[in-house]
């Protein structure tokens, strides 16, 4: 019934004029493409993420105050800043990997502060292997390696940036449980996530 | 048992008044660890720069200087070496005493 309207639409608007056609085609298509580029930028908001209280009353509630929330600069990352890709690709493959967190949430996986310590670890791990495997991408998205200015650095800083060129480090193998609270267990540089 | 009634009150009393100072605040200990960035170092189980907490507490298990020794490190700077470099050992953030021992009695609770 509907691609017989949608037929008659289209043939009504071409033999009007070839152009309607295409100007209404393609207006609506920009709709339904910036439509779905805001719905897609709505669920990489603060907002969205905390929505649930599995986030809200536990790993948001760890990330006030931490320097990534609240700092000197006002400089601040959001969820999706660390946990969500950029790039499209990968942006829309980590959302469609994502919908498993709505069965998550229906079966209330994590929805007590005791589940949520029972996998807190499990989840923590599943962040550090994706970091590692990038390079700590998304910590890349703000933080510059080449600008960072060694000078500028405390000398603490700067013996360990040493060792981590050394040793050929990424930045989560030291720089973890710092937006959220350290789980107990074997850290980034510990694990072998498969050879990463 | 009409003698002992005092004892036995006393006891009670004993018990239950040392209880509140006696007990441990785990979730302010941690907080002021972390306010410290002494988990930049040290992790409660992991080996980071530092020992681990738990190392500590069971390098300290049942030594009776264990308190004072500790209180010291986390409240005077000195020298540790990281790399084999020599670097500043940092203390808590704050002034309160009873935080202090807080802090010391749960690290080496763990």
């Amino acid at each position: 019934m509907l691609r017989e309207r949608f037929g008659r639409l289209t043939a009504w608007l071409g033999a009007r004029s070839p152009w309607l056609l295409l100007v209404v085609g393609a207006g609506a298509m920009l709709v339904l493409a910036g439509g779905t580029a805001a719905g897609l930028k709505w669920t990489n908001t603060e907002a969205f993420c905390t929505a649930c209280h599995e986030m809200r009353d536990n790993v948001y509630a760890e990330f006030k105050d931490t320097p990534h929330d609240r700092n000197a600069s006002g400089v601040r990352a959001i969820c999706s800043d660390c946990h969500v890709p950029r790039e499209p690709i990968d942006m829309l493959i980590r959302k469609v990997r994502a919908t498993g967190e709505l069965y998550g949430k229906l079966i209330g996986i994590i929805d007590t502060p005791e589940k949520f310590e029972e996998h807190r670890y499990a989840m923590a791990k599943k962040v550090w292997a994706r970091m590692k495997k990038t390079d700590s991408r998304e910590c890349r998205h703000c933080h510059t390696e080449s600008a960072m200015d060694p000078e500028l650095q405390s000398e603490r800083a700067q013996t360990r940036h040493e060792r981590a060129k050394r040793e050929n480090l990424t930045c989560i193998d030291c720089h973890f449980g710092i937006a959220h609270k350290e789980p107990e267990g074997p850290g980034p540089q510990e694990i072998d996530f498969a050879g990463h | 048992m009409k003698k002992s009634l005092p004892l036995i009150a006393f006891a009670i009393a004993a018990a239950t008044l040392s209880a509140p100072a006696a007990a441990l605040d785990a979730k302010a200990a941690e907080a002021l660890v972390r306010k410290s960035k002494c988990l930049t170092c040290h992790a409660v189980d992991k080996k980071k720069d530092g020992p681990p907490f738990r190392e500590t507490a069971a390098k300290y298990k049942d030594k009776p200087e264990a308190e004072e020794k500790l209180t010291k490190h986390v409240t005077v700077v000195s020298k540790v070496k990281v790399d084999g470099k020599e670097e500043d050992h940092e203390t808590l953030k704050t002034d309160d005493a009873a935080a202090v021992k807080n802090v010391v009695q749960w690290i080496l609770s763990l």
